[in-house]
């Protein structure tokens, strides 16, 4: 009996300031996440939530669309060597993980009048809507995220190099 | 006569081992090595949740609704126990706690070493890479730690620096 009693103290003591501090902290996640890659990209749904899922495009033939259209400049936001492996074909390499070191190169190629799609490996990935968030941040205002990606693309046998 | 030499002789060579594990200091040094180690892990959980939701759902064995409370509960679970293993704030009890969590931890392990599903372990780090590590070494570290527990555990002598008496409810 006296250990079940310390027990309970014990896990209410953690769980009351675990649920305490995620409140307060700006770090702090919702008690639910989305979790679901049906619903589109993964993610805890923290409080400064980098998903947005208005400009998300969840479907990959309206992706092969809006690429046959040219209008729109595809940029991959996974790591150099990935994009080295192979990306959709024409993409624009921009590592979210070196943004702050590319940005300037690629601001005087794609100028943010340029309507742009990002995409990285997939819907369990967040790397397209952090860049997303980087370029909105910079001005650029027509920004799309095609979540599926590029595992997504070589599924449907869509143009890679 | 026989039979009570077999005795004495048994208790004999137990007696070294009994001394060491009996001793108070080494329970105490038991429960700060496994308290630090429980601080060490909950840091990096707590300042980014965020993140450690993610590796949970790599993990991909609990429902989508609890994966958010996990990540926000676990790690506080982890620093609390090991404080009170530290302070010898109802160390049995805390030792339980932990013991539990690792038998959770081996066996969320296991069962993705053996279906061979690559993961992320969260177990420090969440940051750095885990796919690297074997997960074999992962369960054989988490064994380690959970023999520690168990000695806190079943350790019935008094132990060394507790605010044992510390008292909340009746």
């Amino acid at each position: 009996m006296e250990t079940i009693k310390e027990i309970s103290i014990l896990v209410s003591a953690a769980i009351i300031a675990a649920l305490a501090v995620n409140y307060f902290s700006p770090a702090g996640v919702a008690l639910v996440g989305q979790w679901d890659t049906s619903q589109g990209v993964i993610t805890a749904n923290e409080k400064n939530n980098i998903v947005l899922n208005d400009i998300e495009i969840g479907d990959v033939i309206l992706a092969k669309k809006l690429y046959d259209s040219q209008k729109f400049i595809f940029v991959d936001a996974r790591s150099r060597d990935d994009y080295d492996e192979a990306h959709i074909k024409g993409a624009v390499s921009l590592p979210v993980g070196q943004f702050d070191e590319k940005i300037e190169a690629f601001l005087e190629q794609y100028p943010p009048e340029k309507a742009i799609i990002t995409y990285c490996s997939g819907r369990t990935c967040e790397d397209s809507h952090r860049l997303a968030q980087l370029l909105l941040a910079l001005g650029y205002t027509e920004i799309n995220v095609f979540i599926d990606g590029y595992p997504g693309w070589k599924a449907e046998g869509y143009p890679i190099e | 006569m026989v039979i009570r030499a077999g005795k004495r002789k048994g208790i004999q060579l137990n007696k070294p081992f009994r001394t060491f594990f009996g001793n108070h200091w080494i329970e105490l040094a038991a429960r700060w090595i496994l308290g630090v180690i429980f601080i060490y892990a909950s840091y990096n959980k707590i300042l980014s949740p965020a993140l450690f939701a993610k590796i949970i759902y790599g993990y991909n064995l609990f429902p989508d609704v609890f994966i958010n409370l996990i990540a926000i509960i676990v790690p506080f679970l982890e620093l609390f126990t090991g404080l009170a293993l530290i302070i010898g704030f109802y160390p049995r009890s805390a030792a339980l706690i932990v013991n539990c969590m690792l038998l959770t931890f081996i066996t969320a392990l296991s069962i993705n070493l053996i279906r061979g599903h690559e993961f992320n372990c969260g177990c420090f780090s969440i940051n750095s890479n885990g796919q690297g590590i074997f997960a074999g070494y992962l369960i054989f570290r988490d064994f380690v730690l959970l023999a520690l527990g168990l000695y806190i555990f079943f350790y019935r002598k008094t132990r060394k620096l507790c605010i044992l008496n510390f008292r909340l409810l009746q």
